[in-house]
């Protein structure tokens, strides 16, 4: 009898200890929004490695205020319904902070929902200017606009290239649109004519008659604003009917799997990517942390990803709260040392600096800076 | 005025390559809309069976060591042929025969089902991104001044059209001259009457399912290769180009669906490369519309009353 009180004694000062810890232990959920699955998934997956690493080593070293970060992955599948409805599916789970989303026109309206809601939300990838134009609190991006990307392009095709007929295309769709026209707009300002100013259908697998058209038109460059399976064919079917061009694309083109769609064909391709980060001598033990682990730091995304999550903990950290509002506040008015640099939003979410590079794409998948 | 002339000519012979692929796939569902009066929506998914099943055979040939390119098509090709009728054959059994006295919006929803299956099925042991393929038949056949204005057409824009025009031959003598054929012919006329007479339209019916399953496959092959990528979601874009084919040139008509493809292929490259691209798919289904108002039955088909 004697016994029984003592194990039981003893049992209910372990579960209390237990739920001791467990409340001490509790732990900060971040909701990691993104294409899993879906054509352009291999961007999915640059973000969340980026964001499951930055979890990682801040849970190492402790957490945020004692408590640890949990990643809690959702796919969107880069379309716009799905990202709604991952969207809701966060707020109903409780969760406060979200990393993503991918995809700007998937970005665009979970936005809404996630300012509605008090939710903060940081995207590592989403570049449409319009996304911050309506002056929402909870919404941030580690990563530049297409209004600075389509510049940057503009002018290194205006002063390095200096093409004769340049044709602009796009994939009819907000980031691939977007980038079109400011690189239009830059290129006629420098006095260039843009011959073609055109959409292709996204998912098409035909351009041949596009491909005749920019030949016909003797197009000597050509830039391409959207994804890169459709850049991919339209470099393939230009290699096979004899066009002759230059080609360049956004950082949507510039992944691996553009070099194995088009082969040769994606050699000497121009595309606008955020500066190598893994390049910076600073960010040395990180790139070694993710090549321990079998991982590529060098996707576009990677490092943006883990800078918003790091960005989100230490204001998590100074102001002493998992406040979502305050939290938020604090990331307006602070500046941050970040992987991808310092990082200073300005009042509408945007970073107040960011530079975007020229590479040259060679067909085994790797870039060197173009000069 | 030989230039544009030239590029005339060139943006026909690109609408003749697309549009003979859909030719091929529409003739999937016109023969099994005459026969049995209903839309297979599954079929699309079939020649996106075939496209990944011909990539997989290549890619072992390649590994293997071959370097004939022409016995390896053949052999991919031969190998897409025989699964993707394997799939036809059985997506008739499984989906389609249990339901065939039942009303025809059941079936029709029976196929959607099938074709969101298969479609998430090749997702899931594929994956979701394009797989690539490296071009096997490079070059291409040059009229006029290589330096100025000339027409390319590449040996794989020839391969495909040859490769189509011996399809459709084919199954024009199969169809004419065959008995089976000739059974194919009177069960599209009544089925009822046919199985009273001794054929046994069972057969009959998992015929049609296998020629338009290895017509697919052969248009999966060819495509595969123009292209190089697939992925999962090809086969639903080619499906519904195919059916509009099949509807535009009469659905039910064998002739009609050849003509059909032709023309919805050579309407988009001539609008892409008249106009401009965005508006290719807005131009081809607007002619859908107005054929369909002013020749209900479409191009070629006969006129009849309701099957769907």
């Amino acid at each position: 009898m004697k016994s029984m009180v003592k194990k039981s004694l003893i049992g209910l000062g372990v579960s209390a200890a237990l739920m001791g810890t467990s409340i001490a232990q509790a732990e900060i959920k971040i909701a990691l929004a993104g294409p899993v699955s879906g054509p352009v998934a291999q961007y999915g997956d640059m973000q969340f490695i980026g964001a499951e690493m930055a979890i990682e080593q801040i849970n190492k070293a402790g957490g945020v205020n004692g408590e640890k970060l949990v990643g809690v992955k959702y796919d969107d599948a880069c379309d716009p319904k799905q990202a709604v409805a991952v969207a809701n599916k966060i707020v109903n789970d409780g969760i406060k902070f979200v990393v993503g989303h991918l995809c700007s026109s998937s970005t665009q309206p979970a936005s809404d929902i996630y300012e509605d809601e008090g939710i903060v939300m940081v995207t590592a990838a989403s570049t449409n200017p319009d996304i911050t134009l309506q002056g929402y609190q909870m919404i941030f991006r580690t990563i530049g606009l297409d209004s600075l990307q389509g510049p940057v392009a503009g002018r290194f095709i205006a002063e390095k290239v200096k093409p004769k007929n340049i044709a602009v295309i796009h994939d009819k769709q907000q980031y691939g649109e977007g980038i079109a026209t400011a690189v239009k707009s830059t290129v006629e300002k420098a006095g260039y004519n843009v011959v073609m100013f055109e959409g292709i259908t996204a998912g098409d697998k035909d351009f041949s008659a596009l491909v005749a058209k920019l030949k016909k038109n003797n197009v000597d460059f050509v830039y391409y604003g959207g994804y890169h399976p459709e850049l991919g064919l339209i470099l393939r079917q230009s290699k096979e009917l004899g066009l002759q061009s230059q080609f360049m694309g956004p950082e949507g083109v510039g992944n691996k799997d553009i070099s194995s769609i088009a082969g040769p064909a994606s050699e000497g391709l121009l595309v606008t990517l955020p500066p190598s980060f893994e390049k910076d001598p600073k960010n040395a033990s990180l790139v070694q942390a993710f090549k321990d682990k079998n991982q590529d730091p060098t996707g576009p995304f990677v490092m943006p990803a883990y800078s918003a999550v790091q960005v989100m903990a230490d204001s998590m950290k100074a102001t002493g709260s998992t406040d979502s509002e305050e939290v938020a506040e604090y990331m307006h008015k602070t500046a941050f040392s970040t992987p991808i640099g310092n990082v200073k939003f300005d009042e509408k979410g945007d970073l107040t600096s960011f530079n975007f590079v020229v590479y040259n794409w060679h067909q085994d998948g790797t870039k060197s800076e173009a000069k | 005025m030989s230039d544009s002339i030239y590029y005339f000519i060139q943006q026909i012979a690109n609408g003749l390559t697309i549009g003979s692929t859909y030719a091929l796939i529409a003739i999937g569902y016109t023969m099994v809309y005459g026969i049995i009066g209903m839309i297979n929506f599954a079929h699309g998914e079939v020649y996106m069976i075939g496209t990944y099943i011909s990539f997989i055979v290549l890619a072992g040939l390649t590994m293997l060591g071959f370097d004939n390119v022409f016995i390896m098509v053949g052999l991919a090709m031969m190998v897409s042929i025989m699964i993707a009728s394997a799939y036809g054959f059985t997506i008739e059994k499984v989906a389609y025969k249990p339901l065939r006295s039942s009303k025809r919006l059941i079936a029709l929803i029976s196929a959607i089902g099938m074709s969101i299956f298969l479609q998430n099925y090749i997702r899931l042991a594929q994956g979701s991104r394009d797989i690539a393929m490296p071009s096997l038949i490079q070059g291409g056949f040059l009229l006029g001044d290589p330096d100025g204005s000339h027409i390319l057409i590449s040996y794989m824009q020839v391969i495909i059209i040859v490769t189509t025009i011996i399809c459709m031959a084919g199954l024009t003598l199969f169809i004419s001259r065959s008995r089976m054929g000739r059974a194919c012919r009177a069960s599209a006329q009544d089925i009822g009457m046919t199985n009273l007479l001794g054929i046994n339209s069972n057969n009959v019916i998992a015929t049609t399912f296998i020629i338009g399953a290895s017509l697919a496959a052969v248009a999966g092959t060819l495509l595969g290769m123009y292209y190089g990528v697939v992925n999962p979601y090809v086969g639903f874009i080619a499906g519904l180009k195919a059916f509009t084919a099949a509807v535009l040139g009469g659905i039910g008509s064998i002739p009609g669906a050849m003509l059909g493809g032709l023309l919805l292929g050579v309407s988009e490259s001539l609008t892409a490369g008249y106009f401009t691209a965005e508006y290719k798919d807005v131009v081809a289904f607007s002619l859908l519309i107005l054929i369909l108002l002013f020749m209900p039955q479409g191009i070629l088909g006969k006129p009849e009353v309701e099957k769907i």
